[in-house]
C-alpha cells in the first residue's frame, strides 16, 4: 500500500503555521466547564520591547518566553479520506485510499518554559492556566 | 460588553511570528477548535523538504499489518510518534478553517473583550509529533515474493501466457508490498539478479541458469572464444540458436560476467567473473549435501573452465567447513539466504554454529547495514566476545 504525500501548496508557498508552547495544561474555570470553548479568549500575548521576549497572560498567570527556531522544521500534514461514491464503507484494500496533504510548515515557536508568575490584582477570568508539577 | 467575532476577523500565524515591539494580541479558541485527529505534525530534516514540497517524491509504504515507513526516492525511514506533556497551541493560516457563510455559531456566552485587540485563533493543542529514523530497507520480503515462482526452463518453453498470475509481481506490486524506497528496491532487484520478463520481475531458477552457463562454456570451447572478451552479439545468437530466449542469454552474461570497457567501437564485450562462476559450480556440487573437502575440490576444479583461476577463499559467505577428526567437510551456507535484519541474522548464525571465529563470521555479517551502527557496534550489541588467551583468535557467541 502506498500513500503519496501531496503538497498542494508548492515549495516556497507552503504556509507557515505557528506554535505557542507552554508547560502545563490550559483549562477553563470549573464553573465554565461543559460549555463551548469556541471563540473563548485564552489569554493575551505581548511583546514588550524590541527583544524577542514575550509574555503570555492566562488568567492570573503571567508566563515569559521567547521565539525560538525549531532545530528541525515540522510539516503539518492533513489526512484526507476520499468519500467512496455511494458504497458502504467496507474495510478492504479495494476501498479508496487515505491521502496525506502537506498544509503547512512550522519553523518557529513561541516557547514559554519559566514558572508562571501570579498576578494578584486581576479579575477572575474564564480561562486559567495550570502548570504541571514536572518541568518539561 | 460582549462581542462575537467571526472567523474572518481572526489573524493568522504572521500576527504571532511578526509581532512588533510593544504590541499585544489576544489568543482565543478557534470556532472549529477540537482534537482534529486528521492533523499530523512531522519533524523533517531541512534536506528532505525539497523532496517533499517540490518534487512530491515522498510516500508512506506498508501493508495494513506493518508499521508504516516513509520513503523518499532513495531512503527509508521508520516513523515514531513522540508525545509531549507541554501544551503546543497550534495557530493555523487564516485562510484555513473558514466558517461557511451559513454556519450557525450561536455562543451567547462568548466573552471577548471589546478593546480592538487582534485575535489569533488556536485550532488544536498538538499532542506531539512524528519523528523519522533512517532504517535499512525491508528487502527480505522482496526475496520471498520473487522466490515464489522462479522462472524455469519449463516455463520458458511454454508458448502460451498463463492466466494464473498468482506469485507473479510487476513493479507497482513490489512497491505496494515491499517497504523500501524506489532506489533501494532497484538495488535489491539487482542484488537478486532479477530480470523483468513480460512486465513481471522474476528470479531465474538455478537449474535453468546452470543449463545456460554450461551451454555458454561448451560453445566457448567449440568456437574458441576468450572468456575474458566474449562478444555479446555472437554469444547471444549462438545461444538463441541452441534454443534459449534472447533475454535469458543476455541475462546469463549479466549474472556471470562484467562488461568490458573496450576501445573497440560498436562492440559489447564481457569478461566472465571467476568468483561468480566458481560459486555457481560449488553450489551445484553441494546441492545434494556436504562433501569431504578433497572430493569437493577435485570435482569443483574439474567443472571450472580451462584458464579460469579459482581459489577456495572465493567461496567465503557461500560455504562453511566442519572438522570431524582429521576430515574436513564442506557444505553450502550462503549469506544471501539469511535474514537482512541484524537480530534475525545473528540468531540464524548462532543456530547454525554456537561459536564463530572472526574470519568465518566476517563474510556473513559484512553486508549488514544498520544506519548509525558500525560493525563493531553490531558485534557489541548482538554477540559475546571471548578470547581465551591474548594471542588466541577471538570467538563470538550469542549474547
Amino acid at each position: 500500500m502506498q500513500i503519496q504525500v501531496k503538497c498542494s501548496c508548492g515549495g516556497e508557498k507552503c504556509p507557515e503555521w505557528a506554535i505557542i508552547e507552554l508547560q502545563g495544561v490550559v483549562e477553563v474555570q470549573p464553573w465554565y466547564e461543559g460549555r463551548p470553548l469556541h471563540n473563548l479568549q485564552i489569554g493575551t500575548l505581548c511583546r514588550p520591547s524590541s527583544q524577542e521576549n514575550y509574555t503570555l497572560t492566562i488568567g492570573y498567570h503571567e508566563l515569559t518566553g521567547s521565539k525560538v527556531m525549531l532545530k528541525k522544521p515540522l510539516v503539518v500534514l492533513q489526512k484526507v479520506k476520499p468519500i467512496p461514491p455511494g458504497t458502504p464503507n467496507t474495510s478492504n484494500s479495494s476501498s479508496p485510499q487515505v491521502e496525506l496533504d502537506v498544509v503547512g510548515i512550522i519553523r518557529h515557536k513561541i516557547l514559554f518554559k519559566t514558572r508562571p508568575k501570579a498576578l494578584i490584582s486581576k479579575p477572575q477570568p474564564v480561562v486559567k492556566e495550570r502548570s504541571s508539577s514536572v518541568p518539561n | 460588553m460582549e462581542q462575537q467575532l467571526g472567523s474572518s476577523s481572526f489573524q493568522g500565524p504572521e500576527a504571532v511570528l511578526n509581532m512588533q515591539p510593544s504590541s499585544s494580541i489576544g489568543i482565543a479558541y478557534h470556532p472549529l477548535f477540537g482534537s482534529h485527529p486528521d492533523l499530523i505534525l512531522l519533524e523533517l530534516d531541512d534536506k528532505l523538504l525539497p523532496d517533499l514540497l517540490l518534487h512530491q517524491r515522498v510516500s508512506l509504504r506498508g501493508q495494513p499489518d506493518e508499521d508504516a515507513v516513509l520513503c523518499t526516492q532513495s531512503k527509508t525511514y521508520a516513523i515514531k510518534f513522540v508525545g509531549t506533556s507541554n501544551s503546543a497551541l497550534l495557530v493555523p493560516p487564516s485562510h484555513l478553517y473558514q466558517l461557511s457563510q451559513n454556519s450557525q455559531h450561536q455562543e451567547p456566552d462568548t466573552i471577548i473583550p471589546d478593546d480592538g485587540k487582534l485575535i489569533v485563533p488556536i485550532i488544536q493543542v498538538a499532542p506531539g509529533n512524528m519523528e523519522l529514523l533512517e532504517v535499512a530497507p525491508r528487502l527480505d520480503k522482496l526475496k520471498l515474493l520473487l522466490s515464489q515462482k522462479p522462472y524455469s526452463y519449463e516455463e520458458a518453453l511454454e508458448d502460451m501466457e498463463k492466466d494464473d498470475k498468482t506469485g507473479l509481481y510487476r513493479w507497482p506490486d513490489l512497491v505496494d508490498m515491499v517497504q523500501a524506497s524506489n532506489g533501494e528496491l532497484e538495488n535489491g532487484l539487482m542484488a537478486l539478479s532479477a530480470l523483468e520478463i513480460d512486465g513481471y520481475w522474476r528470479i531465474v531458477d538455478e537449474e535453468y541458469m546452470d543449463m545456460i552457463l554450461r551451454m555458454l562454456l561448451q560453445n566457448s570451447i567449440l568456437n574458441e572464444w576468450s572468456l575474458d572478451e566474449l562478444d555479446e552479439d555472437e554469444v547471444v545468437s549462438v545461444l538463441v540458436a541452441d534454443g534459449f530466449p534472447c533475454n535469458i542469454a543476455r541475462h546469463c552474461l549479466h549474472v556471470y560476467g562484467s562488461k568490458v570497457v573496450d576501445g573497440t567501437v560498436g562492440r559489447n564485450a564481457w569478461r566472465l567473473d571467476a568468483r561468480r562462476v566458481g560459486v555457481h559450480f560449488a553450489r551445484a556440487i553441494l546441492r545434494s549435501g556436504k562433501m569431504k573437502m578433497d572430493n569437493f575440490m577435485e570435482e569443483w576444479l574439474r567443472k571450472i573452465p580451462e584458464g579460469m583461476n579459482v581459489s577456495f577463499s572465493m567461496l567465503e559467505g557461500e560455504v562453511l567447513t566442519d572438522k570431524f577428526g582429521v576430515e574436513t567437510w564442506v557444505y553450502a551456507f550462503r549469506v544471501s539466504s539469511l535474514p537482512s535484519t541484524p537480530a534475525e541474522r545473528f540468531a540464524m548464525l548462532f543456530r547454525e554454529r554456537s561459536r564463530w571465529e572472526w574470519k568465518d563470521l566476517e563474510p556473513y555479517i559484512r553486508d549488514l547495514k544498520v544506519p548509525g551502527l558500525s560493525s563493531e557496534g553490531l558485534l557489541l550489541k548482538y554477540t559475546r566476545r571471548t578470547q581465551p588467551t591474548a594471542d588466541a583468535e577471538p570467538v563470538f557467541s550469542a549474547r
